[in-house]
This record gives C-alpha cells, structure tokens and sequence, in this order.
C-alpha cells in the first residue's frame, strides 16, 4: 500500500469515534462557552429562556457580566476553594497511598504486599453511586464508625455529610486507577538497576528517590493527572457524602442549573472547572509527550 | 534484628487491617443492611435478620424495569462503542496520518470537561436532535464515557504485538484480513477484553445524563439509585445495591489477571 493510501486509510478509520466526540462534546462544550460569555441565539435560544437572570452578549464576543456575577458571589469563591482544596488533598493522599502500596509490592512482595495492591484495587469495580453511599452509611451518626467507637466507650466522629466525607469517598474512588498506574510503573524498573544502586551502597530512601520514581515517572504524573481531573469535575460522590454548604463546584453546577434555576452562572463554572482541569490535562499531556520523544516514538 | 523484623511485619499487618476497612468496611456495612430488620445505634448487630427487603426489590415493577434497562443499555453500549473505536484503536496504533496525535489526545481532554457542566449544554443540543428519551439518545450520552477507553488501551494492546510477527505473516501468504484476525488480534485481546470491561463498567455506571436523556422513560439501575436513596427505607437501597455490584464483580473476577497484570496502565501512556 502507498503511504498516501496508508495514510487516508489511517485517518478514516480514526474519524468516527473523533466525529462523534466533536458533535456530542465538543459542540455543547462550545455551546457552554458561549452561553457563559451571553451568547443567547441558536441552540442556547431554550436554555437563556427558561433561565432567569440571564446576561446577554453585549459586544461581537460577548459579555464578562456572568462571569463577574459568579465571581462576586462569596458561595461561589468559597465553593471554588473547598474544591481546589478537597481536589489538592485528595490527590496527594491517593498518590501517596498508591506509591506506598506499589514500593511495597515492588521492593518486599509476598502475599502481603499483593493482599494491599488487590485491596487497593477493589473500587474500581463498584458504582460509584453504591460507593459514595456505603460511605456516608459507613461515617454516619448512627454507621459503623461510631458504632464501634461506642463498643469501647468512646464517642465516635460523624464524618457523613461534612467535606471530611468528600475527600474519603474521593480517595475511595480514585484509589484503584492510582494503584494500577504507579504499580505497573514501578514493576517496569529492571531488577538489575535496583541490585547495582543497592550494590553501589545506596539506602532504601535514596533508592526509591533517586532511582526508582525517576524511572516510573510518567505513570506517577498520569496517575496524579488522572486523579485531580476526575475529583475536580466530580458530582456523584460529593453529592451524597458532602454537606449542602459549602459544596464543591460539580454539585453546584448541578444545584444552580436545577435548583436555583440560573443555567448560565451553572455553566460558567462548569467552564471554570474546565480550564482548572485542562491546565491539569496540559501536564500530563507535556510528561507523555517528552518521554515519548526520549524513547524515539515522536 | 528478628525483633525489628517482626515489628515491620506486625505494623504492616496492621496496615493492611486499616486498608481493609477503609475500602471493605463501608461496603459490607451497606450490604449487611439488606438482611437487618431494623439497626438500632449503637448495637454492633441488627435487632433482627430478614429477606422482607429483597421481595420489596423484586416485586418492585419499577425497579425490575431499571434491572433490565441497565441490563440492555450498558452492553449495547459497549457494542456501538466497540464498533466505533476499535478500528480506530488500530489506526492510532498501526498507521501514521495527519492529526494522529491531536485526535489522540483531544479524545482524552474531553474528560476534562465537567459532566455535569456538559449536560446542561447538552441537553440543548438533543432536543434539537430529537434525542431525548429516546434508546439512541441514551446510547450516546454513555458511549462518550467508554471512548477513552475503548480507543486508548486497545491502541496500547494492537502496538504491543511486535510488528515482525505480522510481516513473517504476510510473507507466509497471509492477507492483511487474514493476518489481522489469526495474529494481531489474538495477542491483544487481553487489552481489548480491559477495554470491554472498562467500557461497560462506565456506560454501567452513568447516572446523570442517562437520567437527563432517558427520564422518565428510560430509567436505569443508577438513575434508580439517586431516588431510591431518597424515598425509600436504607434496607430497600442496600438489596438495590448488592443488585447493581453483581455484574461488575463478576466482571472482576473474570478479567482480575488482565487488568491487575498492567493493561489498563500501559493503555494510558502516550505512543
């Protein structure tokens, strides 16, 4: 075959699900962008009539009135940094925790150490709608939790309900993916390079730091990526283990389109999300870049 | 030293318990709910034990109808999606083309945006396309869930046969067609069943714009979760929810070796 028929072939097998995604992501993403900077015609015509409130385009690329609306409201800037904040921890808890689980695995084995690995992996396969409520049961006034405490006469934390629930469930959800990545990362380091450092009389610590997470890198910056985008936008979990004030801004975006009946503040903070996110995506993007090009695979 | 290695052992094997109920313990909580007549704080047990909750489930019309909503959209989901995104799989894997990188990456940022935030927008765009509460509708609001996954791991499966297996193929007589079906896709299946599984477990698992779509026509397991929570006893959405974790557990159990064996972690680097 001709590398121009290779080529034209390549692209049209690839075409269709990237259609897809363009028309049923790309044009509300669009849509939404749009409409948060008050572009009212066309498809966003239904949506700006039922809404109230709505701020209207006032020059050829819009208005930032929506925009300054949502920012001047407290809820909202509160909102925003309990979620940076849950996102922040949950992230730095799941990528510790899964770096802890692969070193063990990789370093010592046994049993044990594939006990905590399969543990850690159990998540993945349970809704995330069963999960986010196992847990507010699980931490509730009257759940497991306290339930043993009282056994022992101690008076047990409620956690259900409270932004403590969020980054749990959130750690719950996001743990299983972080494992996998930073396992099959740190299982790729040859046995060779761990016997020559341990060889050249490095200590387990300068092992681990000097050699062992530079060589698993990417998985480690995939999973930390993986993890921040998903918790970021996330709404299932913070919506039935977090507290009605203050949320995090996948609840509110559900609340202000539904509740509060004001789609277009709902849809710029979906675009807040959005940018929060891509400058996430945009590190992970750059890390596969570069070691893909270290490789010779660019 | 033996003293200092069963201190390692022990603080380990205490770990582990802490992990154990952190990741087990919230689930078997929920689950021993289905058989509780009633759980009075702050006794360990439940005051009585009793199947009464799972009649209520399976004689539930309503909630027969989500099992078997759920039961319907979620594999034919994976169908379309299989459909759509292996071939492509193979493309971003085995062709070079103009754009490969952009749509591959592209892809994966529509993740970033907000599902939530999407729906709104979304829902604009279905009605205008005639969608809502309709089987195609549904289909599409929980195949753009499965597309990463059902593009990026096979890609990573499809690149991981060596390329010399193929040509001693073709030299042999073998037809593209043919090399294709007998030797590439045999040895990445591992990754395109990962995919699968994935896949299913993500259109399985989308409640809200299976609920902005589908609702009220079209209810499925997870959509009934969010009401069942609301309206009903505890006990009543814990059978519901034993229910809704048995084909993913056993999807567990079968592709425990693939998935654990790294091919969902390679399916997600950059080539």
């Amino acid at each position: 075959m001709s590398d121009a028929r290779r080529r034209g072939l390549g692209l049209a097998l690839a075409l269709p699900p990237v259609v897809l995604l363009a028309v049923f992501v790309g044009i509300p993403v669009v849509l939404a962008v749009g409409f948060s900077l008050g572009h009212v015609g066309g498809l966003n015509a239904t949506i700006a009539r039922i809404g109230t409130d709505t701020r209207v385009a006032t020059s050829w690329w819009g208005t930032t009135q929506a925009w300054a609306d949502v920012f001047a409201d407290p809820r909202f800037v509160r909102d925003l940094v309990v979620t940076v904040g849950v996102t922040v921890v949950s992230t730095v808890v799941v990528v510790a925790t899964s770096l802890g689980i692969a070193l063990n695995l990789r370093l010592r084995g046994g049993r044990l150490a594939t006990a905590f690995a399969g543990l850690a992996v159990v998540p993945l396969f349970i809704p995330v709608v069963i999960a986010s409520w196992a847990i507010t049961t699980f931490y509730s006034s009257d759940g497991a939790v306290r339930t043993a405490a009282a056994l022992v006469g101690l008076d047990g934390p409620t956690w259900s309900y409270s932004v403590t629930a969020v980054v749990i469930g959130s750690v719950w959800t996001s743990l299983p993916f972080a494992t996998l990545m930073a396992s099959s990362g740190l299982q790729a380091v040859p046995d060779a390079m761990i016997e020559a450092a341990r060889d050249a009389g490095a200590s387990t610590a300068s092992l681990v730091v000097r050699v062992m997470l530079p060589l698993a890198a990417v998985p480690v910056v995939i999973a930390t990526t993986f993890t921040a985008i998903g918790v970021l936008g996330q709404f299932t979990v913070p919506y039935f283990t977090g507290p009605n004030a203050p949320s995090v801004l996948g609840v509110d975006i559900s609340k202000y389109f539904q509740s509060f009946d004001r789609p277009q503040e709902s849809v710029v903070m979906a675009v807040v999300v959005f940018v929060l996110a891509s400058g996430v995506g945009a590190v992970y993007v750059g890390t596969a870049f570069r070691s893909a090009q270290t490789a010779g695979r660019a | 030293m033996r003293a200092l290695l069963l201190g390692r052992r022990a603080a380990t094997a205490v770990l582990l318990v802490l992990v154990a109920v952190f990741v087990l313990g919230p689930l078997l909580w929920l689950a021993a709910h289905a058989f509780a007549t009633r759980w009075t704080y702050p006794s360990l047990l439940p005051d009585g034990l009793t199947l009464h909750w799972w009649s209520v489930v399976l004689e539930d019309a309503q909630l027969g109808a989500a099992v078997r909503n759920s039961l319907y959209f979620a594999p034919l989901t994976v169908l379309v999606s299989a459909v759509v995104c292996l071939p492509a799989a193979y493309a971003f894997s085995r062709f070079d083309f103009p754009g490969r990188r952009l749509f591959l990456v592209g892809l994966f940022a529509t993740n970033a945006f907000p599902k939530m935030g999407l729906f709104v927008s979304m829902a604009s765009l279905f009605y205008g396309l005639h969608l809502m509460n309709t089987v195609a509708g549904v289909v599409i609001v929980q195949f753009v869930g499965t597309v990463v996954f059902m593009t990026w791991i096979p890609a990573a499966a499809f690149s991981s046969v060596p390329r010399a297996l193929e040509e001693a193929a073709r030299d042999a007589g073998a037809g593209p067609l043919r090399t294709f079906v007998r030797v590439t896709l045999p040895l990445a299946l591992p990754g395109v069943l990962v995919a699968v599984l994935m896949s299913f477990l993500a259109a399985f698992d989308e409640a809200q714009g299976t609920y902005l779509v589908g609702a009220p026509v079209y209810m499925t397991m997870p959509t009934e979760m969010y009401s069942l929570v609301l309206n009903y006893p505890k006990q009543v959405a814990a059978v519901f929810a034993i229910l809704l974790s048995i084909p993913s557990v056993a999807l567990l159990l079968l592709a425990r070796r693939a998935v654990l064996g790294g091919r969902l972690a390679e399916g997600f680097q950059i080539r």
